[in-house]
Formats: structure tokens, C-alpha cells, sequence
């Protein structure tokens, strides 16, 4: 909302610097967005006469002025512009000059002509957003006086950011009364009108059905108005204001309703039918609305009628059909208290908004319903002239929201603020408007009807706190609490301690990137109003999303990336959804890059498999990977599921050549996840002496059949096999080497196991080695066929 | 001349030789054949030793004397000889191992933190220094806990103000992302009261929230930590000293603050808290629109509905709450001038703000 500063200044005396009202604004809590200085803006534009005007001999479209601004000799000017005369008075920054769009006004060379200044159309000056030419000024303007002061220019507009609570204060009279408490002045009197009535004009007939809704409903006839544009000084004031001029009693309500936060409604008496009636909207009732919407209402919504249709979404808009117009002659002025929370619904439901629901949902003054009525009664009639007719009036406005007394303890604010309140500050919030009494620790409060945000103690505390200013508050520590601080999650670190990058993405994604890695199963948790399709859905996979990091940097330049994520996935369940974390990983293209000391390495499956275990040791945990072929988005034979202990945790493997295209990447990618909710507390270390007696190495080479081998053993059981044979002495076995090729017949594999033997109580002999060779050799027979390699 | 003295002479001879042969050693192979020629069992003063036999036994021990001399002199010129081509040999070894130091060193990949995750770890670590407990809560929520439970009825213009993001009908009633991590604060009081049966407690919340608003200035999705402490007797002075601990703890400096009423419906009364600008130390410049403050969070304290949504007294008990963005932290303490680039994870962004 803007307000400039001399409305306030007619609301009250005030002398300081817009500056420091700001500042006053914003320590009373009403949040300044900027302040526009219009004046200060074009200080160094002044009115100048175009003495003469002749064509620039080198250019077609521009003309040589020589100006009067007053000083001792004429302005040469060359100017673009076509709409002026000799004779015309113009704004001509001169020399030195900046305008409102940084333009700084410097002697210059036109095609060859010298040019001394600038003359000015609105757009310059920052008063209009277009303009077709010059601004050409009225005939008297004085030579040489400076524009701003001659238009008589705002010294300062207030951009305000009311707060929500704070309705009362969305208009000049509520923020000047804030403004004047806090400087101990006064609001200057408002007038009382009463217009005169003519016997002639009949009262609308009016019935409120809705009275919980609708309190107050005051209407009057207004008979043979002249209908024309509003005033230059009542528009200039609206376009200042932010709002934009419509006609002229629409201009005239607005700017009553900017003076006193009223907002009033105007209908064209003659285009209405019948009584009007203030009720709840009947189920799919049409509404066709002023901005052109056609709206089924709901039941409940409140809206205003004539014997034919709906005439208003009450506080909200008007209708299309009833509203005023250039040719109409007979209104019908609506003003009234709607209740907020229904205004509030009724708007909220349709997505309108609209100056006048800002203020309804609010809450408006009930005292301003009928002032503001009579405001606008008599703006209306000096401005367009037309008769009168008595208000009809149903309901109360002294009702609404009536005085509400409360009563609390003031030791109870003073412990709440940490501070205590000097009696002095009553006064301030008298004049806000309460009725302060303090009897011992006891404050009984008035509250004024305006203020609908006020009802409890702690409504108080905070009306104490900012007319004392936050300032007055002092910092205090309180006692820490001492609590057995939480085992920190370390998911995410270790990952990164493992060479990862980590990234953060959106936890939606498209319905296409989850369906790559998820099967439809209705199980998706859709927005109801994403932003786009590409983040419509809530994420399955956080695969996904690491790919399109990848794609953004394999683009850029990267020849590889290793990046992780922890977040959460989200599902829809039986009874609702639950939220997995989740801790994924991506590799692809070079995992080792080209150096002095080696070449550039690919980065493989066993790359993020080591990654994974190291994450896994690091908290004491061990995987088993088991090949699996039916991971959605894995390539069969590169993927497995990863098990603990019994838990299934996470998968990895090989993202499909296709998708992997999908998004823009031609190198293999690998991703795995790791389901952190499933993990248990791995094994905590476990000191144990160290062995004194030194181990015996032993290597045995086998032929096994391949597609054994690698479908249906693999190492893991391999090393399975050797650990269970090799005895109680075996401490660690291992897959040294494999090889397939010269020398190993083309359907065999040759796997090499090499295992320790150690004892901690004595040195072992050839003979226990030769025990363990012997039954694990039998045993890799037994279970895989395998023979030792000769 | 006498046989001695023609014995004498032999040594003598003999003597300058070999250290003439010593010194012009090459290499440790020579010298060390050398030893054995010279001082060996069969080697050359043993030799001019069996010629004592011939003197008469009286000059016998004149000569052994002799002969010892030299050859503990020799034994004394092999050992710095051998010692000088040690360390001419170790040098030229030292020299062919030289390498180029400045060649960059082989290293793994390195990974970093996201600095959404850096700030986090900070903010949350000086809340729990404090003794506050750490809490977290589901991303999509229901109404009641993310508006009504706050105080934020439905009619409530401020609900309008939160671009929230709704899910698609599941379960039985509307289920929304949360739109702040105030929620938390109704569950982790709930929780706690189940568990403990009334305050204090004092719970340091960090999360994702969500609202549905997407421009330069901001992402639909961003980070917030919510920090509350509900006890007898917390004051909003407790409220400021806990945000002057914290804000100067985290800029790792001493930062002026300065509350500014303002409206939440979850707190009452309600701050806007604004830091002295670390970038100009409050002389004004661009970053704080030469004001000298810049808006860090939204503070208050706890508005006796929402104590009264899990049941507290409000009568006995009051309590402190804010919320900050994580984004906006970070982008002030590191220097970070658009948020969009903490969701664009550029890996050279990573791996700078990483270090």
C-alpha cells in the first residue's frame, strides 16, 4: 500500500523528515518497502517556454528549440519530439539534472547541433508509464520555477507493507492516528457531514437475511448524477497511491476508502430490479463478476441481490451487469461491515482479491461504515452534482465489535517482555485509541473497535512492547539446559569423506523421470498445483534428480562425477504416506582423470560397489551384494540388491544405456541407495589382542566353469566356501585373481584364493597349512566341481 | 745398507704407494681390494713382515713396530677413504632420486558438503551447545499441524501469504508440503509432554519446507531451522540474548541486532530481527540497501493458542520461537549472491564453497 506523505500531514501535524517517519513507522511495526521521493526525484527540471522552433537540418524527425527557463539567456534544446509549438510551456531538465530513470542531463552534440538540456514528456519525469510526446503544461506556468514544485509533486510516498492483523491501519486516518500517538500529537478533526436530503429520492429497499455475516448494510440513493472523470488532483493522488483512476465515482470511493479504509460499492440504480437482499448463496447460484469470471457460488458464500441476480460477491466484486458506467445518472452507494473470516473464505475459494477484500478480511472500522457513506455522499455530489436520498440502514455499527473490555496482569506483560512498563506509555496507547486503568498489578483495557486483533494479555504485551521499542528489551542468556546431545547422522559426511560431492535437489520431479525408476502403482503422491509438470510429483527415487545434476555438469565441461544425496523419498500407503530417508550415489565418466603419473580411468561399477562398503564399515556395518536382474532402470547383469544382514537396504548397478541417454549422457552411469530408516546400529569396535605369532600365506588356483562362475556362485561364495573349510585358523581369504584366456580353456575361468592361517597361541607348521589346502580344495570341489589349476 | 733399514725402506715405499693408490680410488669396490691387498692375511705387509725372519732377534720387534704403524696408518686412510666415496656415492644416488616437487600430488576424489548442508551442521551444532535438542518432522503435513495448531485458522489471511503446496487427495483428510518447520514445534511438544509431562524443553529443528513461489529471489523448496524453548518465566530479553549468541556464533563475530515488531500468528508479540550488516559493519552499502541492517529471521514469542493446542498452560508456562532460512544465512556469511545456484549443484560451485 502507498501512501503519500501529505495525506498524512493533513491527518496530522507532523514535522519530521520523511526519513525519520519511516523510521517511526517501522519501530511502531508497520514494515516500510521503500520510500519514493517524486519531488526530490526531478529537482533541476523547470518550466520552460519554446520561444522558437525550427527544423534540424540533418535530421528529419528532430527540431532546434530555443527555450526560456528564466535565465539570463535561451536554451538551445534539440529535441524528438513532435507535439510542441512555439508558445508552449514544457519541463526542461537543464544541465546537471537527473531524472527519475538515472538519466543525468550533460551538454551535448545533436547531428551537429549543441543541445543544452532536456525537455521532458511524464515517462521522464517518472509520472506516467507512457506518454505520446511532451508533457505540454497549462499556459500560466510560471517560466523557470521548478516542475516539481509547479505540479506540485509529492515530497515523499510511504510504500507500506501492512501486516495482516493490522487492518485498521491500511488507510491514512488508521496509520496517521499510530503516527500521531507515538509523537504526541493529535488527529486533526474530521468534519461531520450530513448531506441534504431530498424527499424526493426514495431509501433503497434493503434486507439483510444474513445477519451473523453481514452486521451493517447501509445503502442510499443518489438521483442524477453528471457523471465524468474525477478531478486531475484526485487522480494524480490515486495513481500515487498505486491505484489506477476508473471513473469518477469509482475514483471518489476508492479515495475514500484509501482516507478511511472503508471500502464502499456503487451500483447503477436503474440497471438494478427490485429491493435488494444481503443472503447466503444458494448452491451453484451464477455470479458473473466485474473482471469478467463466471462464478457457480457455494452455499454459504454471502452475497448481494436484487429481486433478479447476484449484484455482489459481498466485499468482494460487483457484477458485470450492475455496476456504474459513464452513462449512468441514478446510484445506489452500498456501505458495510461484512464479517472477515466469511470474506475470507469466499475470496480464498474463487482466488480473487480485490482492495476492498483486503480490508473486509481485515476487519474495517465499524464506526468508518457510516462516515465513509457520507464522505463519499459528499465528494459525489460536488463533483458530479445529484440529489439525495435518506440512508437505509440495517443493523448496527455500534454493535460491531463493541468496546471489549479485558482485564490482565501487569507483572504478567513486564515478565513476558522482560522489561517493565512506565505509566507514561499508557497514554501513547490512549491515543491509539485504548482505555487504560491500572489498579495496583491490575490493567484494564478498553479496546477500540477498530482493532479486531486485540483481545488477550498477550495481545497487550505486544502493543506495550512497540510503543516502548524492542530496543528497550535487553539480551539475556538463559540458563542452558544440559541434554544428552543426539547421536549425530553421519550419513551424508561419510559419503562425502568417500570422495562424493554432495548436492541437494527438489524433492519433485517429473511424472516421465519417476516412471524411469518406478513403476505406476498408484502409489505416487502428486502437487495439486506444481509449479511446472517437471516438478509435479513427489520423488520415488533420488535417482533422478543426481542424474540431471549430472547432465548439468557433463555438459559443463566435466569429464566425470561422483555426487551423493541424502533426502527423503515419499509414498502413498494404505493409511497414508511415509517418508524414507535415503542416502543415494551416482558415478560416471572419469573416475581418475589424466595426470603426469597416470592415465584417465572410467569409472566402474567396483568403483561406487568400494565406496559403498567403505560407507557401510564406517559404521560398522557389511553388505552382501546380490545379483539382481529386475532393478527398474538398472542394466541386467550390472545391478544387485544389497542386503544386511537379513534387511533389504539399498540396491546399485548400472543405469540403462537408454535412460542414461535420456538425459544426455553417452558414458555408463552408476547410482546405488542406501535406505537409511532399515539400517541398525552397526557392530561397535571390540578391542582384541593383536597375534604374536606370525601366519601362514597360502595361494590356491582354481579352474571353475564360468557360467557357474559368474551366474551362479561368484566370489562371495567362493569365499564362503574357503572360510568354512579352511578352519578355525583361517583369519582372511581373498579373491587374489582372476583370469580367463591363454593357457585356461575357453568355457573355464581361473579364480585364485590366497588365505591366512594364524594361531594365537604358536607358530603353525607346513602340516596345518597343508590340512586347511587340503579340505579346501575338497570342499571346492564338492560344492562348484572346481579343480586346482595345474 | 743394513737389512733392517733396507726393510725400512721397503715400508716406507710401500706406505707412500698405497695412499697414493687410496686417495686415487674410484669406487668402494677398488678400495675394498685395495684393504685386502695391502692389510689382507696374504696381502703386502704381511708379506714384508716374514722378512723379519732374517734380522736378528733383537731388531726383530723394532720392525714388527714398524710394520704395525703403517699398517694402522693405512687401516686409518681406507676407513676416510671409504668414508669419502660413501658420501660421494650417497650423494650421487640422492642426486639421481631427485624429483619435482612441485608436480601436483596424486590424490582420490575429494568430495564437500553442500553448503545448505555446512550451515545446517553449524546452525544446529550451536543450538545443541546450548542444550537444545535436536527434532525433525515429516515434509508433507496436514493442516493441523502446519496451520491450525499455530494459530492460523482457515479464514486466516496469513494462510494466504504461504504458498503452500497441496498433494492430491490421500487418506482422509488434505495433506500439504509444509510451508515452515513451525509444525515440528507441535510435534515435538506433543512428544515431549507425552514424555515428560511438562516443560521445559528447548528444540532445535532443521528441515526442508516448501512453497510454491519460484523466481530469482526464490526456490520451492529451501531449508529452515526452527529454534524454540518453552519454560516458567521466558522472556522475549531470553529471546533476544539466545538470537545475540546465536546470530554472533554463526557470523563468527559481534553482531548488533535489532528487533522490529511484526505480525506471525503463531507468536505474540512478533519480531522481525535484522543484523548489523556484516558486509559494511553498518556504514550502508548495496547488499543492506545502505540501511545497515539486513532482515535475518522472524521471531516471538509463543502464542498462548498454539501452548494451548498441545495442552500447555499458558498461564504458567511461556516460551520463545523463531525460524530462519538457511539459504539466506549462508548466502550472507559466504558471500552467495543468488539462491538459485544452491539447487543448480554446479560441481566447481560444490567444490569452491566446500573448502
Amino acid at each position: 500500500m502507498k501512501i503519500p506523505f501529505s495525506w498524512l500531514k493533513e491527518q496530522v501535524p507532523l514535522t519530521s523528515t520523511p526519513a525519520q517517519i519511516a523510521d517511526d513507522l517501522v519501530r511502531l511495526g508497520h514494515e516500510v518497502e521503500g520510500v519514493e521521493m517524486p519531488r526530490a526525484a526531478v529537482a533541476g527540471v523547470r518550466v520552460g517556454q519554446i520561444i522558437s522552433k525550427q527544423p534540424h537540418p540533418d535530421a528529419d524527425k528532430l527540431s532546434l528549440l530555443k527555450v526560456d527557463v528564466g535565465a539570463a539567456e535561451l536554451l538551445d534544446i534539440v529535441c524528438g519530439a513532435s507535439n510542441m509549438d512555439e508558445g508552449d510551456k514544457i519541463p526542461v531538465a537543464t544541465i546537471g539534472t537527473s531524472l527519475p530513470n538515472g538519466l543525468k542531463i550533460k551538454k551535448g552534440q545533436i547531428r551537429g547541433a549543441s543541445s543544452c538540456g532536456m525537455c521532458c514528456s511524464e515517462v521522464e519525469l517518472g509520472l506516467a508509464d507512457e506518454s505520446a510526446g511532451l508533457l505540454i503544461l497549462p499556459a500560466d506556468a510560471p517560466v523557470g520555477m521548478e516542475v516539481g514544485d509547479y505540479l506540485q509533486l509529492e515530497e515523499a510516498v510511504f510504500d507500506l507493507s501492512i501486516t495482516p492483523n493490522r487492518g485498521d491501519c491500511m488507510n491514512t486516518r488508521g496509520l496517521a492516528r499510530d503516527l500521531a500517538a507515538d509523537a504526541g500529537l493529535s488527529l486533526v478533526d474530521m468534519l461531520p457531514f450530513e448531506a441534504a436530503i431530498d424527499a424526493t429520492v426514495q431509501a433503497p429497499k434493503v434486507m439483510v437475511s444474513a445477519e451473523t455475516d453481514c452486521p451493517a448494510y447501509l445503502a442510499r440513493r443518489i438521483e442524477g448524477v453528471k457523471l465524468g472523470d474525477s478531478p486531475a488532483w484526485m487522480q494524480a493522488g490515486l495513481i500515487m497511491a498505486g491505484m489506477r483512476p476508473v471513473n469518477g465515482i469509482v475514483d471518489v470511493l476508492n479515495y475514500v476508502m484509501l482516507y478511511l479504509g472503508q471500502p464502499m460499492h456503487a451500483f447503477d440504480a436503474d440497471k438494478l430490479n427490485g429491493g435488494i437482499n444481503v443472503r447466503s448463496a444458494e448452491s451453484d447460484e451464477l455470479f458473473k463478476a466485474l473482471d469478467g469470471r463466471e462464478l457457480k457460488l457455494h452455499a454459504g458464500d454471502l452475497v448481494v441481490t436484487d429481486q433478479d441476480s447476484v449484484i455482489a460477491l459481498a466485499g468482494i466484486m460487483g457484477s458485470e451487469t450492475s455496476g456504474v458506467s459513464e452513462s449512468t445518472v441514478n446510484i445506489v452507494l452500498e456501505s458495510a461491515f461484512f464479517r472477515p473470516a466469511r470474506v475470507s473464505e469466499t475470496r480464498r475459494t474463487y482466488a480473487m482479491v480485490s482492495e476492498a477484500s483486503m480490508r473486509f478480511e481485515r476487519g474495517v472500522d465499524p464506526e468508518m461504515v457510516s462516515i465513509g457513506l457520507q464522505q463519499a455522499t459528499k465528494m459525489i455530489t460536488e463533483l458530479f452534482g445529484g440529489v439525495v436520498g435518506e440512508i437505509t440502514l440495517c443493523g448496527n455499527t455500534s454493535e460491531i465489535n463493541a468496546a471489549k473490555q479485558m482485564h490482565c496482569s501487569i507483572s504478567r506483560i513486564e515478565k513476558r517482555l522482560g522489561i517493565t512498563l512506565p505509566e507514561t506509555v499508557d497514554d501513547v496507547l490512549r491515543r491509539m485509541g485504548f482505555g487504560i486503568l491500572r489498579h495496583a498489578d491490575r490493567l484494564d483495557v478498553v479496546i477500540p473497535p477498530f482493532r479486531h486483533d486485540v483481545s488477550i494479555a498477550e495481545d497487550m504485551s505486544e502493543e506495550y512492547a512497540r510503543v516502548i521499542g524492542f530496543d528497550a528489551i535487553p539480551e539475556i542468556l538463559p540458563a542452558l539446559a544440559t541434554i544428552a546431545p543426539p547421536r549425530p547422522d553421519r550419513s551424508i559426511h561419510d559419503a562425502v569423506a568417500g570422495g562424493f560431492l554432495q548436492v541437494v535437489t527438489y524433492a519433485f520431479i517429473s511424472e516421465k523421470e519417476q516412471r524411469l525408476f518406478v513403476a505406476e502403482d498408484g502409489n505416487d503422491i502428486r502437487l495439486q498445483n506444481p509449479i511446472s509438470d517437471a516438478m509435479s510429483v513427489m520423488r520415488r527415487t533420488a535417482w533422478a534428480g543426481l542424474l540431471n545434476v549430472s547432465r548439468h555438469n557433463l555438459n559443463r565441461q566435466q569429464s566425470g562425477i561422483a555426487i551423493a544425496e541424502q533426502g527423503r523419498l515419499y509414498n502413498k500407503t494404505e493409511n497414508g504416506h511415509d517418508e524414507k530417508n535415503v542416502l543415494a550415489w551416482l558415478m560416471a565418466g572419469e573416475s581418475e582423470t589424466e595426470q603426469w603419473y597416470g592415465a584417465a580411468r572410467q569409472a566402474g561399477f567396483f568403483d561406487l560397489k568400494g565406496a559403498v562398503e567403505a560407507w557401510l564399515a564406517a559404521r560398522g556395518l557389511t553388505g552382501r551384494f546380490i545379483a539382481d536382474d529386475s532393478i527398474q532402470g538398472l542394466q541386467a547383469g550390472q545391478s544387485a540388491k544389497i542386503l544386511i544382514g537379513r534387511a533389504e537396504a539399498g540396491r546399485i548397478g548400472r543405469v540403462d544405456g537408454d535412460i542414461a541417454r535420456a538425459f544426455d549422457i553417452d558414458v555408463p552411469v552408476f547410482v546405488a541407495d542406501i535406505n537409511l530408516d532399515v539400517l541398525h546400529a552397526g557392530k561397535k569396535a571390540k578391542f582384541a589382542p593383536l597375534a604374536e605369532f606370525p601366519g601362514v600365506e597360502r595361494d590356491l588356483v582354481f579352474l571353475l566353469d564360468k557360467s557357474a562362475f559368474v551366474r551362479d556362485a561368484g566370489s562371495d561364495a567362493i569365499v564362503q566356501t574357503v572360510n568354512k573349510a579352511g578352519g578355525k585358523l583361517l583369519t582372511e581369504t581373498r579373491i587374489f585373481d582372476l583370469y580367463e584366456g591363454k593357457g585356461v580353456p575357453e568355457d573355464k575361468v581361473s579364480v585364485g584364493v590366497r588365505f591366512i592361517l594364524q594361531d594365537a597361541s604358536r607358530t603353525l607348521t607346513q602340516q596345518d597349512s597343508d590340512a586347511a589346502s587340503a579340505a579346501i580344495i575338497a570342499a571346492m570341489d564338492k560344492r562348484f566341481g572346481a579343480a586346482l589349476r595345474g | 745398507m743394513s737389512e733392517i733399514d733396507s726393510l725400512k725402506a721397503q715400508l716406507e715405499t710401500l706406505q707412500s704407494e698405497a695412499l697414493a693408490a687410496f686417495s686415487a680410488a674410484i669406487d668402494l669396490v677398488s678400495l675394498q681390494q685395495m684393504r685386502v691387498n695391502y692389510l689382507g692375511k696374504k696381502g703386502a705387509l704381511t708379506e714384508v713382515l716374514k722378512g723379519v725372519g732374517k734380522l736378528p732377534p733383537q731388531e726383530r720387534p723394532v720392525i714388527g713396530q714398524y710394520v704395525n704403524q703403517s699398517k694402522s696408518v693405512l687401516s686409518a686412510a681406507l676407513d676416510i677413504a671409504e668414508a669419502g666415496l660413501a658420501v660421494a656415492a650417497k650423494a650421487e644416488r640422492v642426486e639421481a632420486e631427485r624429483i619435482d616437487v612441485t608436480l601436483p600430488g596424486r590424490v582420490g576424489a575429494t568430495g564437500a558438503l553442500h553448503p545448505v548442508q555446512r550451515g545446517l551442521d553449524e546452525m544446529t551444532a550451536i543450538f545443541s551447545q546450548m542444550g537444545f535438542a535436536v527434532a525433525e518432522g515429516p515434509e508433507i503435513e496436514n493442516e493441523f499441524h502446519n496451520f491450525d495448531a499455530l494459530n492460523i485458522p482457515p479464514e486466516h489471511p496469513a494462510r494466504a501469504m504461504h504458498d503452500t503446496f497441496f498433494v492430491e487427495q490421500m487418506g482422509d483428510e488434505p495433506m500439504l508440503l509444509r510451508t515452515h518447520t513451525s509444525p515440528v514445534q507441535i510435534r515435538a511438544m506433543k512428544r515431549f509432554l507425552a514424555e515428560s509431562g511438562e516443560p521445559p524443553l528447548a528444540v532445535v529443528a532443521p528441515g526442508r519446507v516448501y512453497r510454491c513461489d519460484y523466481d530469482v529471489t526464490h526456490s520451492p523448496m529451501f531449508h529452515q531451522v526452527e529454534v524454540f524453548k518453552v519454560d516458567r518465566d521466558v522472556s522475549m530479553a531470553h529471546l533476544k540474548g539466545v538470537l545475540k549468541h546465536f546470530l554472533s556464533t554463526y557470523f563468527e563475530k559481534e553482531v548488533s541486532i535489532r528487533l522490529r515488531p511484526h505480525y506471525f500468528p503463531f507468536t505474540e508479540p512478533s519480531a522481525e530481527v535484522d543484523i548489523g550488516c556484516v558486509f559494511c559493519a553498518g556504514k550502508g552499502c548495496r547488499i543492506c540497501k545502505n540501511s545497515g541492517w539486513i532482515e535475518v529471521l522472524g521471531s516471538g514469542m509463543i502464542h498462548p493458542n498454539v501452548l494451548k493446542s498441545v495442552g500447555i498452560d499458558s498461564d504458567e508456562f511461556s516460551g520463545f520461537a523463531f525460524g530462519l532460512g538457511v539459504e539466506r544465512l549462508v548466502m550472507l556469511k559466504q558471500g552467495i549472491p543468488d539462491l538459485r545456484m544452491f539447487f543448480e549443484n554446479d560441481v566447481r560451485f560444490l567444490r569452491r564453497m566446500g573448502s
